[in-house]
């Protein structure tokens, strides 16, 4: 039984990850609050395309990260649908593009039904990219640690999380009432959001200490790492709650909220890495095997 | 329609990777990287097992499994990973995309990046003759054009040992699938749910 820690995705995919579910979560949550929230036309068409902008940024990273970035239009050779989350995915991001840009152009012309259609369309798409990301891993049955129901929840929690924050940083900036309104409708759900990424966190490192070998190296090599302990749960996790709590509570706390906002993105940002990092295969070769 | 399939006899295998030089020459896989984990379709990985005086060495050949429920073709989102009609697990080089996913999920190491300096060298040392025309990621293939003619993968081909027995697991007759049948040789990993063509003696 060989414990091998996969080397093969690193950086470029979890800069992908992390900016692919904050760019969706961003879409679905900006057009949420124009279509829902009363907020007024630009901020839905602003965020959208923020949020678009976003994923289009992740992309160029997973362009990076293939053997010849020159191939890349293959990925819309997506044969795979009925299996592949790779061309699930490509199948939501390009849903993404369109729908967005088109409820973008039916809210800057007032076209309240089209709008309206486009948007929750264009908001399902952006949720199915959050969610992809995890299933993304989940399909790797060579990796235990990745190879659990877990890992999307986690991932598709945590984005709509960072995706909180990044509304929150732009609606603190905001004067308005509706802003005012939203911005603590944000800031409760995030309070909710974390939470369960607490929780999750919690049940998904019990699990490991007592899963099989792979899984158990996994919850190691976690446990072990600074940038782990300190880095995502003390200061990506616990230090936002809190600080979201007490300024949900303080009308006037909206600087505490923004600190708490950049925690939250560089917390969504590391668990991306550290999970990826982290993966490691149980190869089934030896005598024992 | 045939359903090819290997068994390794482990306790045949001395360890001389002729099977690593030959599938590296036949198939033109960077050889050129010079490390024996690195970029192969097939690997022979030294095991030492037990404690001191008691140990044992082993030569543990591994290759591609070619599943009939394989993870790397499950993951690829183009497609270009394929099973042909004879059992085989092949990439369509023109379809695949390099995204890398299905190295990532294939449970048994049997996969690896066939980048662009790769095939620079694969022009430089056979010229005219140089197989790989892009990037891809590449497997063994049971050495799918040898088959068509009639000819052993190039690894069973020159096993020293007897250790790499090919042949049909769908004819009774064969040495490999009177091995499987009576039990004797294994499948690694069974549990993962890949079932695997390629079976251990161990």
């Amino acid at each position: 039984m060989d414990l091998v820690q996969q080397q093969l995705w690193g950086w470029n995919i979890a800069t992908y990850l992390f900016f692919g579910g904050l760019g969706g979560a961003t879409l679905a949550l900006g057009i949420l609050a124009e279509l829902r929230f009363n907020l007024n036309k630009w901020f839905g068409i602003l965020t959208s395309l923020l949020g678009l902008a976003i994923i289009s940024f992740g992309l160029i990273w997973l362009v990076i990260d293939l053997i010849n970035p020159l191939r890349f239009l293959l990925a819309f050779w997506i044969a795979g649908i009925g299996h592949s989350w790779i061309a699930r995915g490509m199948v939501v991001i390009t849903g993404s593009y369109i729908f967005g840009v088109l409820y973008a152009i039916a809210a800057f012309f007032g076209s309240t039904t089209f709008k309206k259609w486009m948007g929750y369309i264009a908001m399902f798409c952006g949720f199915g990219v959050t969610t992809y990301t995890g299933l993304l891993l989940n399909a790797n049955v060579g990796v235990p640690f990745w190879h659990t129901p877990a890992l999307p929840i986690l991932f598709t929690v945590s984005a709509l999380s960072t995706g909180c924050a990044l509304l929150m940083l732009i609606l603190a900036a905001m004067k308005s009432d509706e802003a005012e309104h939203y911005f603590h409708f944000v800031e409760g759900f995030d309070i909710l959001l974390i939470s369960l990424e607490l929780l999750i966190i919690f049940a998904y490192l019990d699990f490991a200490r007592l899963g099989n070998a792979a899984v158990m190296k996994s919850a190691h090599l976690l446990m072990g790492n600074p940038l782990f302990t300190i880095g995502f749960v003390v200061l990506g996790l616990i230090t936002p709650l809190i600080l979201e709590a007490f300024a949900s509570v303080k009308h006037s706390a909206k600087g505490l909220a923004g600190v708490a906002s950049i925690l939250v993105l560089i917390g969504g940002f590391l668990l991306r890495y550290l999970i990826t990092w982290a993966g490691v295969f149980q190869y089934p070769h030896g005598i024992a095997g | 329609m045939a359903r090819y399939g290997m068994v390794m006899n482990v306790h045949a295998c001395l360890g001389c990777r002729a099977c690593m030089a030959a599938c590296s020459q036949w198939n033109q896989t960077p050889f050129w990287a010079e490390d024996f984990k690195g970029k192969w379709r097939t690997r022979v990985t030294e095991i030492e097992e037990g404690k001191f005086p008691e140990i044992k060495r082993h030569f543990f050949p591994t290759i591609c499994m070619h599943c009939v429920n394989p993870p790397c073709a499950s993951v690829c989102p183009t497609e270009a990973t394929y099973i042909n009609k004879d059992g085989v697990v092949l990439i369509d080089y023109d379809l695949c995309l390099g995204c890398g996913y299905c190295i990532e999920a294939c449970p048994y190491d049997a996969r690896y990046e066939y980048e662009l300096d790769d095939l620079k060298k694969d022009e430089f040392y056979f010229g005219e003759d140089a197989r790989h025309h892009q990037a891809h990621v590449d497997k063994c293939t049971f050495c799918v054009d040898r088959l068509e003619e009639g000819l052993e993968p190039s690894c069973a081909a020159t096993c020293v040992g007897h250790t790499r027995i090919f042949g049909d697991l769908d004819d009774p007759n064969s040495e490999v699938a009177k091995l499987v049948n009576t039990g004797e040789a294994k499948p690694l990993g069974n549990y993962m749910g890949t079932k695997p063509k390629v079976y251990y003696i161990k």
